[in-house]
């Protein structure tokens, strides 16, 4: 069987050691960028768009630690944020869970392979959280308002968070994990 | 655990509630941003304060020019709401004296994309969803959401905003319709003859009494053969620094 994660010639399923950070760490992280996005968004935003710390810190500790920590994580990360939100439901929750189970299950492909893992797989990231997200709020009846000018909003935030996640990875290199989870 | 997270959020959905954890995470998470909020602001402020020091002075000298007419104008409004008619005058009061609960703005939509910000007060002092939110320049939104220690308001600027809106000089109604950066006065009759610079008010609705002010147009849209014009309103708020705010009830 081919394993989307095998290199070419490889037939096995690719060697996968998980890499959790301390947890404590991670919820520190999880109320920081809370935080920052809830009470600093405005000042933060780009053309309309604000960085999602919450979405990059759920991609990092899924590609560290598989698919359903990932999961997990990403299911209390997004209900944080739909607490925060009020308007949302529980889009958010099981929109940021899905991302953080992808994440995990990127953690199994070539992407692995690099320590800038995270760079593409932000930007990746970032535009099926927020489909899932549409997806969740039309399963859930609420209309989505200006739908063009919300894609516009997405597609800016996955280019912000792909320029984050690289400069966070290349000034800290260290949070991409040991080799010795990697192929 | 995820599993556990799934079944409450459903839970809550098909109950059309917030889900305990909801409420549990959005009392704590106030009292975090609260704090947040505060500190940003100080720090804000003083890096502000900094910078535009050089026009502290000119700004000082207007404010007090401003501060004198409007004293004089305030002696004007005593001396004419002194001498009108009884009714009249307990209709003034009325309008001055309208309950409300002051609140403070604590946060934001996390993720921007919807003009929402949340408030430090909640169900607790009697704020309840579809109550209009309003602060010293006008409009602000009308409450979405409401949980014990905070509460979620939805801004007239978000695409979900719709709101009966006329225009003062005219009585020309319409629905208020929020842009994102903006407001779009739609559904106004072809007859009605917009000017720029005209006042919007809040017609009577769900969350607002009339008269509220909602902008003043900039733009009119008058297409030939359309039923409808339409006419873009400037927010008389300014959303980049809503801090303190009045939740009216209905």
């Amino acid at each position: 069987m081919l394993w989307a994660a095998n290199k070419p010639g490889e037939t096995a399923a690719p060697a996968y050691v998980p890499d959790p950070p301390l947890w404590w760490h991670v919820a520190l992280a999880l109320v920081v960028a809370l935080g920052i996005q809830a009470t600093l968004a405005p000042y933060l935003a780009f053309r309309g768009a604000t960085p999602s710390l919450v979405t990059l810190l759920v991609a990092w500790y899924g590609v560290r630690t598989g698919m359903l920590n990932g999961l997990a994580f990403g299911m209390i990360a997004g209900s944080s944020e739909d607490a925060i939100a009020g308007s949302t439901g529980a889009a958010w929750t099981f929109a940021t869970g899905f991302a953080g189970l992808l994440c995990g299950r990127l953690a199994r492909t070539w992407l692995a392979d690099t320590k800038l893992a995270l760079v593409p797989g932000a930007g990746l990231i970032t535009l099926v959280r927020y489909a899932a997200f549409c997806a969740m709020l039309q399963a859930e009846g609420r209309p989505i308002p200006l739908p063009l000018l919300h894609l516009h909003v997405a597609l800016w935030q996955s280019a912000l968070d792909v320029a984050i996640a690289f400069v966070v990875l290349r000034t800290m290199p260290w949070l991409g994990g040991s080799d010795a989870h990697r192929r | 655990m995820a599993a556990a997270i799934a079944l409450i959020q459903l839970d809550a959905l098909k109950s059309g509630k917030p889900s305990l954890l909801t409420v549990a995470l959005d009392s704590v998470s106030v009292y975090a941003q609260d704090a947040a909020a505060f500190a940003g602001g100080g720090s804000r402020g003083f890096v502000e304060g900094i910078a535009n020091a050089p026009h502290l002075a000119q700004q000082n000298g207007e404010l007090r020019e401003k501060n004198a007419a409007l004293r004089s104008q305030n002696e004007r409004l005593r001396e004419a709401l002194a001498q009108a008619p009884e009714a009249q005058a307990i209709e003034h009061l009325r309008a001055a004296l309208e309950s409300g609960t002051l609140a403070t703005v604590v946060g934001f939509d996390p993720e921007g994309l919807s003009r929402t910000v949340t408030l430090d007060r909640g169900t607790s002092v009697g704020i309840k969803p579809d109550d209009g939110v309003i602060d010293d320049e006008g409009v602000v939104g009308r409450v979405i959401d409401a949980s014990p220690a905070s509460s979620t308001v939805l801004l007239v600027t978000d695409g979900a905003s719709k709101v009966p809106a006329v225009v003062q000089r005219g009585r020309w109604w319409g629905i208020a319709t929020g842009t994102n950066t903006s407001i779009r006065l739609e559904y106004v009759s072809q007859d009605a003859k917009l000017k720029l610079g005209d006042v919007v008010v809040t017609g009577e609705g769900r969350s607002f009494r009339a008269g509220y002010e909602l902008g003043r147009i900039t733009r009119i849209d008058h297409p030939e053969g359309a039923l409808y014009q339409s006419a873009v309103v400037a927010p008389s708020v300014a959303f980049g620094r809503l801090s303190r705010v009045l939740v009216l009830a209905r």
